[in-house]
C-alpha cells in the first residue's frame, strides 16, 4: 500500500457539547477518489472546513504527505497544494468568470512581497487560466460577469478555481446538490478527467447513485464517528450504513 | 482665474486625494471605513509639526509624512481583521473621534488654538501659492490616480478584490486576509496622509475641527457618489460634492443635508456610484457605443 497522500488520526472538533467530528481516521492515498458520504448533520462539512484550515480541530491530527497542517490558516494551506469548493458557492460575483480563475493564478504571487506588485493581465495568465476553464467546459462564458451565471455554471467555476489551488489534493463539497440530470453528467466527466491528470479527490457528495459510481472508495460518517470505510458495494450493502440513512428495522415506521 | 475659484479648485484637488485612498479601502479591499478625516488629520498634523517644529521642508517631510500615516493606517487597520461590516464602520467611527480628541486636548498638537504659522511650499526656491500650488496639487492627483491605476492591475489589486466579493473562498485561493486588508489600509491612508500634508501647506493653519467626523462622511460620501471601485469615482464624487456647494452658494448651511439626500438618493437609485457597473454614465457610455456599431 503506497504512502497516504492525506492522514486524518483522530480528528476532532467541538463545538460545545456538541461533537461536530468526534476521532475519525481516514487515509487519502495518492490519485484516488474517496467519497465521503453521511446522513445530513453527520460533520462532513466540519471535516473539510479541519482539513482546509477554517477552524483548528478540538483534538487529532491532519497531515498531507506526512506533515501536520492542522492548526494552520485557510491561505496556508491552499498555498501547500489543497484547492477546495464550497457547498454554497462563493464566487466573486463582481469579477469575470476568466477574473475568477486569474484570482487563482496568483497562489505563486500571493506569498511574495514583490511579485504581488506585478500585473496580473499578462498573456501567460490569462492563457493559464483559459486552459483551466476549458477543462471545465466554461471557456465560451470566461467574459460573463461571475454573478449572472446559473448554479451549475457556478459549480464548474468553483472546481475551476480550486484546480487551479488543487495542485496535490481537490475537496469538492457537494458539487452536484442542486444540478439537473444533464449537468451531473457532465461535471461527472469532468472530475474523471481530473482524476486521470494524477489529482487525487476527496469528495462530499449526498446523491448516492453520483458517489458510488464516481468514488474508488467511500467512507461513511454518522454523528461525527466514521461508521465505515471500503469499496462502494461493499459500504452499500453495511448494515449499519442502512441503518444511519434508513432507521433501524423493527421500529416501525417513525424511525 | 479669480482666486477664489483657484482656492476652490485646489481643495477639489487635496480632496480627491485623500478621497482616492479612501476608494482603495472602501472600494477596492470592501473594508468600509468612516474615519478617514482621521488619517487625512494625522497627515496634515504631522506634515505641520515637521514644518513649524522641526522646520524640516516640506519635500523632505514629505516621505515621513506618507511612513508614519501609513504605519498609523496599519495600527488602526488591526480592528478591520476582527470586526465586519457595520461593526467595522461603527469601530471607524470611533477612531474618528479619538484622532480628533487628541489632536484637542493634547498640547503638543497645538490644542484648541491648532496649528498656525505653516510655512508655503517652496519649488526651486520660489514660494508655491495660487496658482502654482493648484498644479502641485493636481500633479499629486494624478499620482494617486495613477497609483490606484496600478493597483487594480497588479495582483494585489486582484486579491483585494477577492477578499471584498468573498473573504472565505479568497482565503481558500492562498489569499491571506490579514496582509492585504492591512495592505489596502496602509495604501489607503498613506494617501490620506498625502493630502493632509498638502491641505496643512495650503491653509498654513489646521485645527481638530477640520478633521471631524462630518469629514468622514463627505469623503464617503465622494467616493459612494462617484462610483466605489471605479478608477475615476471618487475623482468625479470630489468634483461634486465640492462644486455643487459653490455654485448654490445660498444653500451653503444645508451642506450636510444636501450631501446626505445625495447620498440616499445615490443608495436608492445609483448603488454602484456615478461610474460604477450599472452607474447612470457608463450605461448611457454603453447604449452609445452599442448604437454606433454596425
Amino acid at each position: 500500500m503506497t504512502e497516504a497522500l492525506l492522514k486524518l488520526e483522530g480528528l476532532s472538533k467541538h463545538f460545545g457539547g456538541l461533537k461536530a467530528v468526534d476521532g475519525v481516521n481516514l487515509q487519502v492515498r495518492p490519485g484516488e477518489i474517496l467519497g465521503l458520504l453521511g446522513p445530513n448533520g453527520a460533520g462532513k462539512t466540519v471535516c473539510f472546513n479541519l482539513i482546509s484550515g477554517v477552524y483548528p480541530p478540538t483534538a487529532g491530527q491532519v497531515r498531507l504527505s506526512g506533515r501536520r497542517i492542522d492548526g494552520f490558516t485557510p491561505h496556508r494551506i491552499a498555498q501547500m497544494g489543497i484547492g477546495r469548493t464550497f457547498q454554497i458557492v462563493k464566487p466573486f460575483a463582481s469579477l469575470t468568470v476568466l477574473e475568477n480563475v486569474l484570482a487563482a493564478c496568483g497562489i505563486t504571487r500571493y506569498p511574495s512581497l514583490t511579485r504581488i506588485w506585478t500585473p496580473w493581465r499578462s498573456k501567460m495568465d490569462r492563457e493559464m487560466a483559459m486552459a483551466v476553464l476549458e477543462r471545465v467546459g466554461l471557456a465560451d462564458l470566461a467574459h460573463r460577469k461571475a454573478g449572472l451565471l446559473p448554479l451549475g455554471n457556478l459549480r464548474r467555476l468553483e472546481i475551476a478555481r480550486a484546480l487551479v489551488v488543487g495542485q496535490k489534493l481537490l475537496l469538492l463539497d457537494e458539487s452536484f446538490s442542486g444540478l439537473r440530470h444533464e449537468e451531473i453528467q457532465r461535471l461527472e466527466s469532468v472530475i474523471r478527467r481530473i482524476r486521470e491528470d494524477g489529482i487525487t479527490v476527496l469528495l462530499i457528495e449526498h446523491n448516492m447513485r453520483v458517489a458510488m459510481g464516481l468514488s474508488d472508495r467511500v467512507a461513511v460518517l454518522d454523528h461525527g464517528r466514521k461508521i465505515a470505510e471500503g469499496p462502494p458495494e461493499a459500504v452499500q450493502n453495511n448494515d449499519e450504513v442502512i441503518e444511519a440513512y434508513l432507521g433501524r428495522k423493527g421500529r416501525g415506521h417513525a424511525a | 482665474m479669480s482666486a477664489y475659484v483657484i482656492t476652490i479648485a485646489t481643495l477639489i484637488a487635496i480632496y480627491a486625494i485623500v478621497a482616492c485612498g479612501l476608494n482603495i479601502i472602501v472600494g477596492y479591499a470592501g473594508q468600509i471605513s468612516l474615519g478617514h478625516a482621521a488619517f487625512f488629520g494625522i497627515g496634515a498634523y504631522t506634515a505641520a509639526l515637521f514644518a513649524t517644529k522641526a522646520e524640516l521642508s516640506f519635500w523632505y517631510a514629505l516621505p515621513c509624512v506618507l511612513i508614519i500615516s501609513g504605519l498609523v493606517g496599519l495600527l488602526l487597520g488591526l480592528p478591520s481583521l476582527r470586526v465586519r461590516h457595520d461593526f467595522l464602520a461603527i469601530t471607524t467611527i470611533g477612531i474618528n473621534f479619538i484622532v480628533e480628541a487628541m489632536f484637542l486636548y493634547i498640547p503638543f498638537f497645538g490644542g484648541a488654538l491648532g496649528i498656525g504659522g505653516i510655512p508655503r511650499i517652496t519649488l526651486f526656491g520660489l514660494p508655491l501659492k495660487g496658482i502654482g500650488f493648484f498644479w502641485l496639487c493636481t500633479g499629486f492627483l494624478s499620482l494617486s490616480v495613477a497609483a490606484c491605476w496600478w493597483f487594480t492591475r497588479c495582483w494585489a489589486g486582484l486579491a483585494c478584490f477577492a477578499l471584498r466579493e468573498e473573504e472565505e473562498a479568497a482565503a481558500g485561493l492562498g489569499i491571506s486576509p490579514v496582509r492585504f486588508k492591512l495592505l489596502a489600509f496602509v495604501a489607503g491612508t498613506a494617501m490620506a496622509g498625502l493630502g493632509g500634508a498638502l491641505y496643512a501647506h495650503y491653509m498654513r493653519f489646521i485645527s481638530a475641527t477640520d478633521f471631524s467626523f462630518p469629514v468622514s462622511i463627505t469623503l464617503l460620501s465622494m467616493v459612494v457618489v462617484g462610483g466605489m471601485g471605479t478608477l475615476w469615482g471618487p475623482v468625479l464624487g470630489t468634483l461634486i460634492l465640492s462644486a455643487l456647494p459653490e455654485l448654490f452658494r445660498p444653500l451653503v448651511d444645508y451642506r450636510i443635508l444636501f450631501t446626505t439626500t445625495l447620498l440616499l438618493l445615490m443608495i436608492r437609485f445609483q448603488p454602484g456610484g456615478l461610474l460604477g457597473e450599472t452607474g447612470f454614465i457608463r450605461s448611457r457610455v454603453a447604449v452609445r457605443s452599442r448604437r454606433g456599431r454596425p
